[in-house]
């Protein structure tokens, strides 16, 4: 890795630190001006830029170091109080066939909060999910959605032959937004996430991340009010994931109502709101 | 309007793209023709006719298939299930048109002693009734194997039966034959009557079939209510 390379690096890996992108450019300045000076290889004198990006993080206070995927969020994006009611799901029940897969289940996500859908394989997080999003029909209950609704499944979403701005201009199409807008707040998004989307890529050839990418940034265009999102991380790695979850603190600062379908309970310190469903057994009535 | 062009263009990229299928498309009424020109120039015709719409349908049936990924987020985001099917009808159509021109050109320098005017309208009959037809069948069987095999089933069917037994009348394409006896035997207007009636209720009722399969499909489900924000 040349000298550009882990600068840039380091840059990114504070940033997922939630390190001031003042304090960020001044490490990263500094870190120059020490490499310049020693003429040294950046490995040699700080060592892999994510550890470095770590410690420096740790002696500002504003994460932990043992392990990257436990950063907290930072307090600077904290919400302030409640906001009005986004998304309110009113005694879901759904059954296939004889198997009970939700029972009256219950959730209010105010706009400024996270509300974590977590379970084990098969407890029917999907199944509430898609129910919240129209595209499954209970068998009880009902969900009110205050505003618009973007929706990110768990795989599938995209269309193979096309480029991911066209997916951009397809989606702003229908969200009233012209081709230069979906383009514009496509491309910013994709920024967030560390993707740049302008290539001439069909989706079909993007890997299984970086489709993920792409069917985030097309639940998040034209600013939706009410966000679902369905373990879209599969298949990031882990600085992407660390930038879903700053993209999803900027979202949730942003007034957003976002429920995030995950298994992986070390998110959990992340959110406001946890909504834990567990496998029903089969009823023999 | 807009968004349904949009569903079109984008629609229109993605059949382009698949350059393998395209060319398949292209040669497969082609075979259709050569098949019998050597013994019976009339029959190529009727041949080359059925071909195109079988490739078209077949296109139609993966595009169709293809899009039901996409489909229920594209409602999602504003789209009503009128802009999805018709967006993507238009796409077909304008694939169907451009597949039929040179096959048209081709009957028009190859064949002598032939209503010219007749053969253009069974090639319209056709585009028309193809593109619904492929895309009804993915709504209906949404496995491409089984809509392939079921479309296999019709157009050899459609070759096999007599057109005189009613029967062969609940197939898309029987106006094919019908208006392909006016246009090659110079028979009378009867058969260009009935062929243009058939085809006309066969592209109107596949069509509303397919807008009927796509509003239950993409139905905003009565559990769901917007209210808008405070």
């Amino acid at each position: 890795m040349n000298q550009r390379g882990w600068l840039d690096t380091l840059a990114g890996e504070l940033r997922r630190r939630g390190v001031d992108p003042e304090l960020t450019a001044h490490v990263v300045s500094e870190a120059a001006s020490h490499l310049r000076d020693s003429g040294e290889p950046p490995l040699a004198v700080f060592g892999p830029p994510g550890t470095y990006a770590a410690a420096v993080a740790d002696s500002l206070g504003t994460a932990g170091t043992a392990a990257p995927d436990r950063v907290r969020q930072p307090a600077s994006s904290r919400p302030g109080p409640p906001g009005p009611v986004r998304l309110d799901v009113r005694g879901i029940s759904k059954r296939y066939r004889r198997r009970p897969v939700l029972t009256d289940v219950n959730l209010t996500v105010r706009a400024g909060e996270i509300a974590a859908v977590v379970g084990a394989n098969g407890s029917g997080k999907s199944t509430f999910l898609r129910i919240c999003a129209g595209l499954l029909s209970p068998d009880a209950g009902q969900v009110r959605v205050y505003g618009t609704l973007g929706y990110c499944p768990q795989a599938g979403g995209t269309s193979d032959f096309l480029y991911p701005e066209e997916h951009f201009a397809l989606v702003g199409a229908g969200r009233g937004l012209s081709r230069s807008q979906s383009r514009t707040a496509g491309r910013d998004q994709a920024a967030s996430l560390d993707w740049d989307p302008s290539g001439r890529t069909q989706a079909r050839h993007l890997s299984g991340g970086t489709r993920q990418k792409l069917n985030l940034v097309m639940a998040g265009l034209g600013e939706p009010d009410v966000l679902l999102l369905d373990e879209p991380y599969q298949g990031f790695d882990r600085g992407t994931y660390l930038d879903f979850w700053q993209q999803l603190w900027r979202w949730r600062s942003a007034g957003k109502a976002i429920v995030v379908v995950t298994h992986l309970l070390n998110q959990l310190d992340r959110v406001d709101t946890v909504l834990e469903l567990t496998p029903a057994r089969e009823t023999t009535s | 309007m807009i968004k349904i062009w949009t569903v079109a263009e984008f629609a229109l990229r993605e059949i382009l793209r698949r350059r393998g299928v395209l060319l398949i498309m292209l040669l497969l009424p082609l075979a259709f023709y050569l098949s019998r020109r050597g013994d019976h120039l009339g029959q190529s015709i009727r041949f080359v006719c059925l071909g195109i719409g079988w490739a078209l349908s077949t296109a139609a049936l993966f595009a169709g298939s293809a899009a039901r990924g996409i489909e229920p987020r594209l409602r999602l985001s504003g789209y009503r299930p009128h802009h999805l099917h018709l967006g993507r009808l238009l796409a077909l159509w304008t694939v169907g048109v451009a597949l039929s021109v040179p096959y048209f050109l081709l009957v028009r320098f190859d064949q002598d002693n032939v209503r010219y005017d007749a053969i253009a309208l069974i090639m319209v009959l056709t585009v028309a009734t193809a593109a619904p037809f492929g895309l009804a069948l993915s709504a209906v069987l949404p496995r491409e194997l089984e809509g392939t095999l079921v479309l296999l089933i019709v157009v050899g069917l459609q070759m096999v039966m007599d057109p005189a037994d009613s029967a062969a009348r609940l197939l898309p394409f029987w106006f094919s034959r019908e208006i392909g006896t006016y246009a090659i035997d110079h028979t009378d207007g009867g058969y260009l009557t009935r062929g243009l009636t058939h085809g006309l209720v066969a592209a109107v009722v596949l069509t509303a079939l397919v807008a009927v399969a796509a509003t239950i499909r993409l139905r905003r489900r009565p559990h769901l209510r917007f209210v808008s924000a405070r």
